[in-house]
């Protein structure tokens, strides 16, 4: 008995360190080649921990390139689209849940189908029409295409939460002179609060991280969000890995930020549609 | 008579309010996909003659079409993406059920493996890519490392046309089969632990519990996990673009990155138009199908 106990241990510890370190790893890797100097890289064989850590290479992925703009780029970007795309898909989830909606099926399936398209084939067109409205190089030409982008899912997650809060709450409400958008607004939104955010948090992630669209309607340097941003330290042939590597982790440390803290969220809101279809 | 006719009038002010909250979503998707994607088959049949360059671009009917019937580089970035796509959904679908099975044991503390599950996932695509590039790097990567360690020769990962195929491949499927680790783990934690304690009684053995309890319960969430694996990786751009830029040569280039290129370098519209059209029909098909799939199984669970 003693043994049995003694081996499902082992196999849970086991369990856990191999998926952490394939979780970690990479991240774990590019830190420790932050720390490296160039000189240091080209050992052969290559050195595991860095032999005289240095902080140089964060000071240069700091200088390089602006950097901390296309944080600041990307921060704007994510978090306007996401503010946009939780209001407009609040709206659309009361609607298809609380207001007896011909063809909601038909909506319904309409959102899943945008959900599913392909990216790079609304990159060409988005083009053009950003273009002629003049609006590349500004926020709007990335805000805009990212809250649809995460409006499809913003809306399910909400949607799913909108129908677990009683009807009885809104009919009380109303009955006390709200009208219905008040109700939704002062009773519902509130109620399903963790469902919006967790919301939020898939459109922020989603923006905060997509590159194609970031690409093609930014090409002035000032503009640059982060994902495309990092791809600027690396020359035509040359790759300074160490200051790469440093410009990296300077960038990931905002996103595991949110991830550390809203862990749990996150992955109730990433389930909730799989398990559901 | 009196309700029936308060029901109906609150019938049609819920419509119109319902109208109204879904105006602003409507709008959002009329301006950002429908109205380009109508410009996007306008344009697809057009095209700048290269005789008279300066008409702009002008009506060439299915030509565009036709080019690319005719064009090897656009056959090898379709068959590169269906590459990627066949071999990458399958090992993810893999490695994330693997991951998944670890990751459902009762740790007292969650949060390693939680955000070892969630890190990949929320790493943007690019960065995985640039990583992963550094790990195959000839000299100085960590795979080659470990080969020479191991006794083998270390290998020219990313200058040859299949090793930089499968680096790529190996390097989708880290950053896919998290996510399919996570979608699989809420599956496995929504069967009943009775089954299994009953199965135990019945003396069946691990690998039959597995085989009889775990995959069948599973197969709604492994299902739509491989479709939204399917859909993304018919787009496959950023990883390439990342660890080889379609090199060597075009030898890694994927159709979106193709269409990218067309569009964007070589400024040729309309024949980037021909090519999304194309990349669009085909994963409009693949959702269709999806659609169909989740319909039948709805009114399936409904009947239950």
């Amino acid at each position: 008995m003693d043994g049995f106990r003694f081996n499902r241990k082992m196999i849970v510890w086991f369990s856990a360190i191999t998926v952490a370190v394939n979780g970690f790893f990479p991240a774990v890797w590019i830190f420790l080649t932050a720390l490296k100097t160039e000189t240091e890289l080209i050992k052969s064989p290559i050195t595991y921990l860095p032999l005289a850590p240095t902080l140089a290479n964060f000071e240069t992925a700091f200088t390089a390139q602006p950097i901390l703009r296309f944080m600041w780029n990307s921060f704007v970007v994510a978090s306007l689209s996401t503010a946009l795309c939780v209001l407009v898909g609040a709206l659309a989830a009361y609607g298809l849940t609380r207001l007896r909606m011909p063809y909601r099926n038909l909506i319904m399936s309409v959102l899943l189908a945008v959900a599913m398209f392909p990216l790079i084939s609304l990159m060409v067109p988005l083009f053009k029409v950003m273009r002629e409205l003049g609006l590349l190089n500004t926020y709007l030409a990335l805000i805009l295409p990212y809250a649809v982008l995460s409006l499809p899912v913003c809306t399910l997650v909400m949607a799913s939460f909108f129908q677990d809060i009683p009807p009885d709450l809104e009919a009380a409400a109303m009955i006390d002179g709200c009208s219905r958008v008040q109700a939704l607004f002062k009773i519902v939104i509130p109620l399903s609060a963790p469902g919006v955010f967790t919301a939020a948090i898939l459109a922020f992630v989603n923006a905060w991280d997509e590159f194609l669209l970031a690409l093609t309607m930014m090409n002035r340097v000032s503009m640059r969000t982060l994902s495309v941003g990092i791809t600027l330290y690396q020359g035509e042939f040359a790759f300074p890995w160490p200051l790469i590597s440093a410009a990296l982790i300077i960038a990931i440390v905002p996103i595991c930020i949110i991830i550390a803290i809203f862990q749990e969220r996150v992955v109730g809101g990433l389930t909730s549609g799989g398990v559901k279809g | 008579m009196t309700d029936a006719v308060i029901s109906t009038s609150k019938d049609m002010s819920e419509r119109k309010l319902g109208t109204l909250l879904l105006l602003p979503a409507a709008a959002l998707l009329l301006l950002v996909v429908v109205y380009p994607i109508t410009t996007l088959f306008f344009t697809s049949l057009h095209a700048v003659d290269n005789a008279n360059p300066r008409a702009g671009e002008q009506w060439v009917g299915l030509a565009n079409y036709f080019r690319a019937f005719d064009d090897d580089r656009f056959w090898h970035s379709l068959f590169q993406t269906v590459l990627y796509v066949v071999v990458t959904v399958p090992g993810a679908l893999l490695v994330g059920l693997g991951l998944a099975l670890l990751a459902n044991k009762p740790f007292t503390v969650k949060w390693p493996v939680r955000l070892g599950l969630l890190l990949p996932w929320a790493l943007p695509l690019v960065f995985c890519g640039l990583i992963f590039r550094w790990f195959f790097e000839y000299e100085t990567g960590i795979v080659n490392d470990v080969l020479v360690r191991v006794g083998f020769e270390p290998l020219q990962w990313l200058s040859s046309p299949t090793l930089a195929t499968i680096a790529i491949c190996i390097t989708i499927i880290w950053k896919a089969s998290s996510f399919m680790a996570l979608m699989l783990l809420a599956g496995l934690q929504s069967i009943p632990k009775s089954l299994y304690e009953a199965a135990e009684v019945d003396g069946a053995s691990k690998w039959q519990q597995f085989v009889e309890i775990t995959l069948p319960m599973l197969r709604p969430a492994i299902f739509v996990a491989l479709i939204f694996r399917t859909i993304t990786a018919i787009q496959t751009f950023d990883i390439p673009y990342a660890m080889t830029g379609g090199g060597p040569g075009d030898a890694t280039e994927t159709l979106a990155m193709y269409i990218h290129k067309t569009t964007l370098d070589f400024l040729d519209f309309g024949y980037g138009s021909a090519l999304a059209t194309l990349m669009f029909v085909l994963s409009l098909v693949l959702t269709t199908g999806y659609l169909k799939y989740t319909r039948r199984s709805a009114s399936r669970s409904g009947e239950d």
